[in-house]
């Protein structure tokens, strides 16, 4: 009889063992033989890049939304603005070219391209362009002097541009709801918010 | 109930293992099926194919023919050079900036015949030169280099007769968007080469 339970003990305890081996081979992560500060140098670590910092994701969304707003030939000259100016900074970041208030030029963008779109502001179009380009440099330059020097520079580049058009896309897609009275109120709202996060990090709050 | 765990934990294990690629994915396709896989399956030249065809279809049919037939002459040069010399050093970053000044043209959709034939011109040497393959037999770099080109020529003309399609004004505006994306890859691409090469000297 007891050695019946110290037999079922041990089987228990097994079974546990198993289990926690299975979980944690499940969660095991991929080693990135080409990183630095975990940071793969490949399309998927060129894609998240602008994906994983807020203030740029609100800028480059407050791009598409203000593109939207403004209409054509804006809708598709800003999101094209931007990304050039952004690789060119980005390659001025990269060779370590200093660019003093880089953070505060990049929350300045969330508040001037949010405030544009929550006070409906419709500038002439080069105004607008100028604009979208002056603060492209700061997120370009910013994301160029974070860049590791690695190995797959074209899928980095590729992922990394991708995303960024990605974003001004779901802006565009957004901001196209400005069409019907509510989503006006909807997308000037949507641009408030991103003014509010640019103070917060002007401020320091986030 | 052991047995059973003895089964999924190295199920588990082989699920989550991914391929260790040693060298390339098509690694092994050799001869001329291969030279033409190696023309298209680089993105740098996969990217100078597209930006070159999408500038030429923006051009006028007689002008975008001209361009084709330079891109091809200049093509068939390089290749000749290529099977007899080793890759010069700057084959790969002169392509990436002709790249780059294609795509600016396409976001601009403005590429006179002279500045989309000299482009063509220097896509097609470098697009050459950069194309040697990793192979030690001169004959198997030779049938390959012949599928590069044919690769590359097809290539281009298909994307070319395609682009020319592209008419009304969101196609315009997608080649517009699409010009921006390129040049964008083709600075950023460059300015990290320049810096990796400067690191690791």
């Amino acid at each position: 009889m007891a050695s019946a339970a110290v037999s079922k003990r041990s089987t228990s305890r097994s079974l546990r063992f198993g289990l926690l081996l299975a979980l944690l081979s499940v969660m095991a992560g991929p080693a990135l033989a080409h990183s630095e500060n975990g940071v793969a140098i490949d399309f998927v670590g060129g894609f998240t890049h602008p994906i994983f910092g807020p203030d740029h994701v609100v800028a480059m969304v407050a791009v598409g939304l203000w593109g939207a707003f403004l209409g054509i030939p804006a809708i598709w000259i800003l999101p094209v603005v931007f990304p050039l100016v952004m690789a060119i900074a980005g390659a001025l970041g990269v060779l370590g070219m200093p660019l003093p208030g880089v953070e505060t030029g990049i929350a300045l963008s969330a508040i001037a391209l949010g405030g544009m779109v929550a006070f409906a502001a419709k500038p002439p179009l080069w105004v607008a362009a100028v604009l979208v380009g002056a603060f492209a440099v700061f997120h370009g330059h910013a994301h160029g002097a974070e860049l590791p020097v690695g190995a797959d520079a074209i899928a980095y580049s590729m992922g990394f541009v991708i995303a960024t058009g990605m974003l001004h896309v779901s802006g565009i897609a957004f901001g196209a709801l400005s069409h019907w009275p509510a989503g006006r109120i909807a997308v000037r709202a949507a641009g408030a918010v991103i003014a509010v996060i640019g103070f917060a990090y002007l401020g320091h709050f986030i | 109930m052991i047995g059973l765990l003895r089964v999924i934990l190295p199920v588990c294990l082989l699920v989550l293992a991914t391929p260790a690629w040693a060298h390339s994915p098509i690694m092994g396709i050799g001869g001329v099926f291969g030279g033409m896989l190696h023309a298209l399956l680089i993105p740098e030249h996969g990217m100078s194919l597209l930006a070159l065809g999408v500038a030429l279809g923006l051009q006028q049919p007689v002008a975008s023919r001209s361009g084709v037939l330079i891109f091809v002459a200049a093509l068939m040069g390089g290749l000749v050079v290529t099977a007899f010399i080793a890759e010069p050093a700057l084959a790969a970053d002169i392509l990436l900036a002709a790249t780059g000044i294609l795509g600016l043209l396409i976001a601009a959709a403005w590429v006179p015949p002279v500045v989309g034939w000299v482009l063509a011109a220097i896509a097609g040497v470098t697009f050459a030169l950069d194309s040697r393959p990793e192979v030690t037999s001169t004959d198997e770099i030779i049938r390959m280099l012949i599928g590069t080109g044919i690769g590359a020529a097809l290539a281009l003309a298909l994307v070319r007769g395609a682009s020319t399609f592209l008419k009304g004004n969101a196609a315009r505006i997608v080649m517009r968007v699409l010009g921006s994306w390129i040049a964008a890859i083709a600075i950023m691409d460059l300015a990290l080469r320049i810096v990796t090469r400067i690191a690791t000297g």
